[in-house]
């Protein structure tokens, strides 16, 4: 009998088998109390409420979402370049400092960036209560880590030779810096900043959820008055707003040889870090710091987390990272490639949207109108969103690819699907692979989301504790979390280097 | 008066395992022009490196105007220009740009600061990338739109634009057609006039490859496995030489 032998292509259909036991528990938890609200939650899509009122309130909901997404994107991408150009090799080969302190600054944010901007909405929300600002520090806090990642990713990216080149014309430091990382920098803000600023809407949104304010608060305000026609108004503006953001940022062009757009785009970046210091300056000298005696409690306070419910949390956080992301895997190319024509593709591509588009906690909230919470069902969300981020990714690598392999195998009289699986899906499966293992980096923070709301894993445990000011168990918690996503990040990081 | 500005005192260097300079001894001095000889792999490039410092020995000192290499400030040592190889621009940034990255050395990081955005001056910039008969259509053109010919004259012109009176080329001439190659080689080999007063002698050392280059050059160093096999007049090159290192 012949081995099986796995390939990129049959490896990026496996993990679809998360499936089996996945629909095993949710076919045993539905129940039909809810069908009824889902069904109504569905037409409400097409039947959103328009009136004045409400379109005021969008207008003031979407400038507060603008407001901290704009601002919390733009503080972060700034430093986040500046993280990224001292957590990365180059400046420590052109100023001849010991690794060491660029062991420290990488591992101090990768445990920033470990914790998903919820928990520190939350967490800064329990110190200082519901502030517009504490949703930009909120988000500014991990995004500046995961952005400086990229761009020391990039920077890392810098030829050696060019590196010996400008090194060896003796120029002084910051010269030599400045002239190899430019570039690097300026073309990772144009491939990446568009991407984190639809991020960063979509984190202002969810932290809306959790009432930082914006169009979130007013989507969670909805769904739990089941006004779904009002949810959808919200829904849809916010959709206008994220395809709007993309058209206003793919207009603007980053020419750095337009001298008064250069002095501009400078005076921005300067003007950001001034202003970011006063304000930070400001927070620290004006603000009550008498909630921080929680914090001094820590040490204090008791735990009534056992150890085994404590482990059982953790793995609980682990099986839902591995369905979710082999939800997230599996799903694009099975749909895509089962349904592989032009009006399904446009059906398919609509729904991603929707899917991207909706905050997994009104996922998960509408799943739960007929189905009781489970880690299946939290998995099936965080799945399912994460699916319609993979799948836009999936689609735009295969239309930009050459069908020449395609054509000719459907010339030779193979059928569309095969075509469609060896001659278009099996030239992108590795790099969409690779693309994978980066998205479950994403995914184990995530979990933190859906599990404050589906009662699974860490998440829950950290609302509960938080919610009665256990600040042990909360920094036993985040600890936790860290140690999965530094743990997930470490084994993410040797797949993506074995796949690219 | 001693004149010696290259001094290499038993250097080795190992990469790995291998052993690519052997005990090399070299005194190189000051308006000298020598060509290195040596087959792909003998370790020119090598020894260029350890030359303009880009890399340190395993073993020996090389001393730069007397002084071991290590003591010497930015500023004297910014006095070597280099052309590699494999030319090693920055492929995002325009010619022009390549080539006033020259001058960084002699600015500071205000200059670096204009040169990328483009608001530099880049009249001196444009007075070597003439020399080097390179068309001003080329100017600000990305390097990666350039071919191999034209990279090769930005990276000439980036080290001449230096003013630099020692000079370490590595087979600087490679992609260019015969009638530039002259051009170019007298260009390399003058002397240097910084101060528009009296011109200072040039020191060179060039590695080639073709010998009927040879003609301009006052010594040939002949090098094979990392272990130097002559270092001779040029007039006093023989065939039995150049059989002891190809």
């Amino acid at each position: 009998m012949n081995k099986l032998k796995l390939n990129y292509t049959s490896l990026s259909f496996l993990p679809i088998l998360v499936c089996i036991p996945l629909g095993y528990q949710l076919v045993n938890n539905i129940h039909f109390g809810g069908f009824k609200l889902f069904q109504e939650f569905l037409i409400s899509a097409f039947n959103p409420k328009i009136d004045n009122e409400i379109i005021i309130t969008v207008i003031k909901r979407l400038n507060e979402t603008i407001l901290i997404g704009f601002f919390s994107w733009l503080v972060s991408i700034i430093f986040g370049a500046i993280f990224g150009i001292i957590s990365s090799n180059i400046f420590y080969k052109i100023f001849n400092i010991p690794n060491f302190f660029y062991r420290i600054i990488r591992f101090f944010l990768t445990i920033i960036r470990s914790i998903h901007e919820v928990v520190w909405g939350i967490i800064l929300m329990q110190i200082y209560g519901i502030n517009f600002s504490i949703g930009i520090i909120a988000i500014c806090i991990p995004y500046i880590a995961v952005n400086s990642k990229v761009f020391a990713e990039q920077l890392e990216t810098i030829d050696y030779k060019s590196f010996e080149s400008i090194n060896q014309i003796n120029a002084p430091k910051f010269s030599s810096l400045l002239t190899l990382i430019w570039n690097p920098i300026i073309n990772t803000f144009k491939n990446f900043g568009l991407y984190r600023l639809e991020c960063s809407i979509r984190s202002t949104v969810i932290l809306g959820l959790f009432g930082i304010g914006g169009i979130g608060t007013s989507i969670f305000l909805s769904f739990q008055t089941l006004n779904f026609r009002e949810l959808w108004t919200y829904l849809w503006s916010l959709a206008i707003l994220i395809i709007l953001s993309g058209l206003i940022f793919k207009k603007i062009k980053f020419n750095t040889t337009n001298k008064i757009l250069s002095i501009f785009f400078i005076a921005v970046f300067f003007i950001t870090i001034l202003f970011s210091f006063s304000y930070f300056l400001y927070f620290i000298f004006n603000n009550n710091f008498e909630n921080f005696n929680s914090v001094s409690s820590l040490f204090k306070s008791s735990s009534d987390l056992g150890l085994f419910d404590f482990l059982k949390l953790i793995l609980e956080t682990i099986i839902l990272t591995l369905l979710s992301t082999g939800i997230a895997i599996s799903l694009p190319p099975l749909v895509i490639g089962i349904f592989n024509n032009n009006s399904s593709k446009i059906f398919i591509k609509s729904f991603a949207f929707l899917l991207r588009l909706i905050p997994t906690p009104v996922i998960l909230l509408t799943l739960l109108t007929f189905n009781n919470p489970s880690l299946s069902l939290a998995a099936l969300t965080l799945g399912l969103h994460n699916a319609g981020i993979t799948s836009k990714l999936l689609f735009t690598n295969l239309d930009s690819q050459d069908k020449r392999n395609y054509i000719a195998m459907k010339s030779l009289g193979i059928s569309k699907k095969t075509s469609w699986l060896l001659g278009l899906f099996s030239q992108q499966a590795k790099s969409y692979l690779a693309y994978c293992a980066y998205r479950s980096d994403i995914i184990i923070r995530e979990t933190a989301i859906v599990g404050v709301i589906g009662s699974v894993g860490l998440g829950w445990q950290l609302q509960e504790s938080l919610s009665s000011f256990a600040w042990q168990e909360v920094t036993l918690v985040l600890i936790a979390y860290s140690s999965i996503a530094i743990v997930g990040e470490l084994i993410n990081g040797k797949i993506k280097n074995s796949l690219t | 008066m001693n004149n010696t500005v290259f001094e290499l005192e038993n250097i080795s260097y190992k990469y790995k395992n291998d052993l690519i300079l052997n005990k090399i001894n070299l005194k190189i001095n000051s308006g000298e022009k020598i060509a290195l000889l040596g087959k792909s792999g003998s370790g020119k490039t090598t020894l260029i490196s350890v030359l303009n410092g880009t890399i340190r020995p395993t073993q020996g000192k090389v001393k730069l105007f007397n002084e071991s290499f290590e003591e010497l400030d930015r500023k004297q040592k910014s006095k070597i220009t280099t052309i590699w190889q494999d030319l090693r621009l920055i492929e995002d940034l325009s010619a022009e740009q390549n080539v006033n990255c020259g001058l960084l050395a002699e600015n500071n990081f205000y200059f670096a600061f204009k040169n990328l955005l483009n608001i530099s001056s880049f009249k001196k910039a444009h007075k070597y990338m003439k020399l080097c008969r390179l068309h001003n259509s080329i100017y600000d053109k990305k390097i990666r739109k350039l071919s191999g010919g034209q990279k090769q004259r930005v990276a000439i012109a980036r080290s001449l634009i230096q003013e630099s009176n020692i000079l370490l080329a590595d087979e600087p001439f490679n992609n260019l057609d015969p009638k530039l190659i002259t051009t170019i080689k007298n260009l390399l080999l003058e002397n240097v006039d910084k101060n528009k007063t009296k011109k200072s002698p040039k020191t060179a050392l060039v590695a080639l490859h073709r010998l009927d280059l040879l003609k301009d050059f006052d010594k040939v160093i002949g090098i094979r496995d990392g272990k130097i096999f002559f270092n001779i007049k040029r007039n006093n090159l023989k065939k039995i030489h150049l059989e002891k290192i190809y």
